[in-house]
């Protein structure tokens, strides 16, 4: 969804690897899992800078990348963007530690012309750079990268014209698609009092007049090595890079940061009716759910039951709404169950249907409410538990046949305030976790009684000329306003 | 696992040491004794198998016109039960094993991938053979599937890029089988019975169209039995021939109204044939003029100098009947007169002057030295391996392509640009409410949805 998915600084990037992750469960696990899933080392500079090494000695390429503990959601009012216009201008000139200085666009250049691909990526909670390449030039991206933590430059003209840039990347993200301008309604909804529910890319009329010096003092406030982990994966070991990292990242200075602070979430107290998102495009309806729950990072141990329970009810074609929404009474073409673990703050699970032609909405509604009540009720069988236990743990060992996702599923999971300990040890909790304590975190989050939810329909509009002829209805009496 | 690739000596070799080298990836043409062949990269370094398989011909360009979305739908449903097991026992069994197992469809081929963990490999292998040889096509799965593609059509029609790829198919291919909705149309997916969908699985899927394609934890050996186990049943088929095609429409452009802030841009011109000996020049060509995003002239131009866009890209299309060069790029509404213009000097420029030693040092650098980042994974080394075989490239082609790209001059790449790269056969369709654009015809009717 947009609210939670990062946004790429290019087209071509590894937007995928990031839907494998968070569509697939947080982690993976060795086959032996009482072990350590990846054994990672972990080090810390003196400067405060984090290091997390993942050796794979498959091919002679590392994935390395820099992630810094701020994002969108650290945003202030009125500058919403300013992270991810950051990230661009990361790209627009910077100085090299122990090199020339980079003109615009040159990091990427050099780095394509070494063999190697390069991107970002901004979410609400974090900012991310990365590099795939040749072992034998890392320690020549790792100089470029760590320039661009000391301080960056770019030219007037260029902040300008990729400000233009961002502008095009939210008509195309966002403003071209219904859905994605859907999804915006429902998160402002869901996080009416909370950054989370303003999009990472910005919206649109501040982005037209964000500033450079408003930039810059967002970057000298959160760019920092104490506030940045560098996560290497690939063919080196942990004392080389720490060796490296400690003669290039060491130079830089820390600095104080500031407090994270977030506005709150402030309960939903009476029912709420169904946002109606009405679109001339639309065709096909769609009906999308939301409970606010407790990231991993908020209530561990909650969080690995709503994980199970997105196995069991909501992934993939023989999960529980799918066979029941889809396949038993036959009123949707796809149904599912989503549930975001990695945020610092609440965060959401969501529930959604798309209905077949002629089914009202409410009926999809009524059947997404039921298979969670049912839940509630009833909790999971001791088959389902252990199997989805088992497909859980078994699955993720195909995330370790890559060389960016490792990387990628820590630096998103100590982005959101896990520790290594939470990641290594992972399929060991999963294994832990009780019917009865699934039963109850469905009561406390799932029950509408308890935890209002936010309900999105998501509707083809009808032209003007084919409006339903004007019926009689009741008048209501006019409300007053008062000024 | 240093045997994968042999990268270091690739690198000495960029950096002007002549090594003698034999292999960048070493692929083992295994044969069974039925006489099954597939290319194999065994790597024992993670416990996982992909194995990926295709029938040539066997593509949605067979569908007739009142059943667009045939070959679509027996990918989506050859999955979905076979032999004694029904819909959801399949499922069941695929997901509890960790198995990934799914066919698909495009123009040209049909094919199939499955990715399971080794342990797993004897019932992987069994599912896959009953799922070929013995799918039931039954009829709750087939409606199911059904409804699903029209729910994704309906879907997409919110779409602009989808929208813009239906118009550019039906006018650039106008007249083939290709112009087709692979997809299926709303009606025409109801035309399709579970009768077609054994017609099709009978008639097309063979034993002397197959082509196979493994990477990752199974010895040759082993392969050598399997290969038998799971496709040795299966008959000698032969597949009516499609005719070739030209690009059509070619220097017209048009427009399709659409409420939205940007022009979606998607061009096509004629390409070049991946065994055409001039191919990697044109890869090195398209490299800095296009394929390549931030570095690329385009890219340059358009959005690091005027921030016009987000993304802009060109790349090869190629297929059985056609080899296309195609753009995609957007804009908003009011710059899409002067985005066209920019692509249209572009295309002159790369023409008129050769181009600057340090764009081939950069593009041959890429082309080459990025190719171990293809193969990080077993799925990626199988896929490629796939589109060798489908392409009908030799074993050896990662060498030679390397030795090509290698030896590719400046003069070489302005004579294939100026004889391959022409704007005014560009064939343009535009989906928004385009600015200061004439001469272009207006679309009314989004083709093969309905």
């Amino acid at each position: 969804m947009t609210s939670t998915t990062p946004i790429f600084h290019s087209l071509k990037s590894l937007s995928y690897v990031f839907i494998f992750i968070i569509a697939f469960g947080l982690f993976y696990n060795s086959p032996a899992y009482a072990d350590k899933v990846f054994n990672a080392q972990s080090y810390t500079l003196e400067n405060g800078m984090d290091i997390v090494v993942i050796p794979n000695h498959r091919a002679p390429v590392v994935t390395h990348m820099v992630w810094y503990r701020v994002g969108a959601a650290d945003e202030s009012q009125g500058l919403s963007g300013i992270a991810h216009f950051l990230e661009h201008l990361m790209f627009k000139g910077s100085p090299v530690i122990g090199g020339d200085d980079l003109k615009p666009g040159e990091l990427s250049k050099i780095v394509s012309s070494l063999g190697g691909r390069d991107n970002a990526f901004t979410g609400q909670d974090y900012t991310a750079y990365y590099q795939s390449i040749a072992t034998k030039h890392l320690e020549t991206v790792m100089r470029m990268e760590a320039g661009r933590m000391e301080n960056i430059n770019p030219p007037p003209e260029h902040v300008l014209s990729e400000r233009d840039v961002i502008r095009e990347e939210r008509r195309q993200r966002t403003d071209n698609d219904p859905h994605a301008l859907f999804n915006e309604e429902l998160a402002t909804a869901i996080y009416p009092n909370h950054p989370y529910g303003v999009p990472v890319i910005g919206w649109a009329d501040e982005m037209e007049v964000l500033s450079w010096d408003d930039t810059k003092a967002f970057y000298d406030m959160w760019y920092a090595p104490n506030n940045a982990t560098l996560i290497i994966s690939g063919d080196v070991t942990g004392n080389q890079v720490y060796e490296l990292a400690q003669k290039i990242y060491g130079q830089i200075q820390k600095h104080e940061l500031p407090p994270r602070n977030r506005t709150s979430h402030p309960p939903k107290t009476k029912k709420q009716f169904p946002i109606k998102y009405e679109h001339k495009s639309i065709r096909q309806p769609l009906v999308k759910k939301a409970y606010k729950v407790p990231s991993f990072h908020q209530n561990k141990y909650d969080a690995l039951a709503l994980q199970i329970i997105e196995e069991i009810i909501g992934n993939g074609s023989t999960s529980r709404l799918y066979k029941s929404l889809v396949i038993e009474q036959k009123i949707a073409s796809e149904s599912g169950l989503y549930y975001n673990c990695k945020r610092l703050d609440k965060t959401s699970l969501w529930v959604y249907a798309s209905p077949l032609p002629d089914i009202e909405l409410e009926v999809i509604e009524n059947a997404l409410d039921l298979e969670l009540k049912k839940l509630i009720e009833n909790g999971v069988t001791a088959e389902e538990l252990s199997d989805a236990k088992s497909r859980m743990q078994n699955k993720a060992i195909y995330a370790r046949d890559s060389l960016t996702a490792p990387a990628m599923i820590i630096g998103s999971s100590l982005a959101a305030g896990l520790n290594l300990n939470d990641i290594e040890y992972w399929p060991d909790d999963i294994s832990k976790v009780t019917a009865a304590q699934i039963q109850n975190v469905a009561k406390r989050y799932l029950d509408p009684e308890k935890n209002t939810p936010v309900t999105g329909y998501l509707l083809p509009k009808k032209p003007e000329n084919e409006k339903q002829p004007e019926q009689k209805v009741m008048e209501e009496p006019e409300q007053e306003v008062m000024e | 696992m240093k045997v994968l690739i042999a990268f270091t000596i690739l690198f000495l070799t960029l950096n002007g040491n002549a090594f003698a080298r034999n292999k960048i990836l070493d692929i083992q043409e295994v044969k069974s004794p039925n006489g099954i062949s597939a290319w194999l990269v065994e790597d024992h370094s993670v416990p996982v198998i992909a194995l990926k398989f295709s029938f040539k011909g066997a593509g949605s360009s067979l569908d007739p016109a009142n059943k667009q979305g045939l070959a679509r739908m027996v990918s989506n449903t050859m999955d979905e039960g076979a032999g004694n097991l029904s819909s959801q026992e399949f499922q069941k069994e695929l997901r509890d094993l960790v198995i990934s197992l799914n066919f698909g469809s495009n123009r040209d081929n049909f094919s199939g991938n499955l990715k399971t963990l080794s342990k797993n490999k004897t019932r992987a292998f069994e599912l896959l053979e009953l799922s070929l040889t013995q799918p039931r096509f039954d009829k709750e799965p087939v409606d199911r599937m059904r409804k699903a593609n029209q729910s994704r059509i309906r879907s997409s029609l919110s779409d602009p890029n989808w929208i813009a790829a239906r118009f550019l198919n039906d006018i650039a291919f106008a007249g083939h089988p290709y112009a087709q909705n692979s997809g299926g149309t709303l009606s025409s997916l109801e035309n399709i019975s579970p009768e077609d969908l054994k017609l099709f699985h009978r008639s097309y899927l063979g034993k002397n169209n197959l082509s196979v394609a493994v990477a990752g934890d199974i010895t040759a050996k082993d392969l050598e039995t399997v290969l038998d186990k799971i496709f040795g049943k299966l008959a000698e088929i032969s597949i009516p021939p499609t005719s070739n095609l030209k690009l059509q429409n070619q220097g017209k452009s048009f427009i399709y109204k659409y409420d939205i802030p940007q022009t979606i841009i998607e061009i096509m011109q004629p390409g070049i044939d991946r065994k055409d000996p001039d191919y990697q020049i044109a890869q090195v060509m398209n490299f800095i003029l296009g394929s390549s995003g931030f570095g690329s002239r385009l890219t340059e131009t358009i959005r690091e100098k005027r921030g016009l866009t987000y993304g802009i890209y060109t790349y090869f299309y190629n297929m059985e009947y056609l080899d296309t060069l195609a753009l995609s790029t957007s804009t908003k509404n009011e710059n899409t007169a002067e985005m066209l213009s920019l692509i249209k000097t572009e295309w002159d420029k790369i023409k008129s002057e050769p181009v600057t030693d340090k764009e081939l040092k950069n593009a041959k650098a890429y082309l080459i030295g990025s190719l171990p980042l293809s193969l990080t994974s077993t799925d990626k080394i199988a896929g490629l391996l796939l589109s060798l075989q489908q392409d009908d490239l030799p074993i050896d082609y990662l060498m030679q392509r390397e030795t090509k790209i290698r030896a590719t001059t400046k003069e070489e790449i302005q004579e294939l640009a100026k004889s391959l790269l022409n704007e005014d056969q560009f064939t343009t369709i535009l989906i928004g409410q385009p600015e200061g654009i004439n001469n272009a015809k207006l679309l009314e009717i989004i083709p093969n949805v309905e």
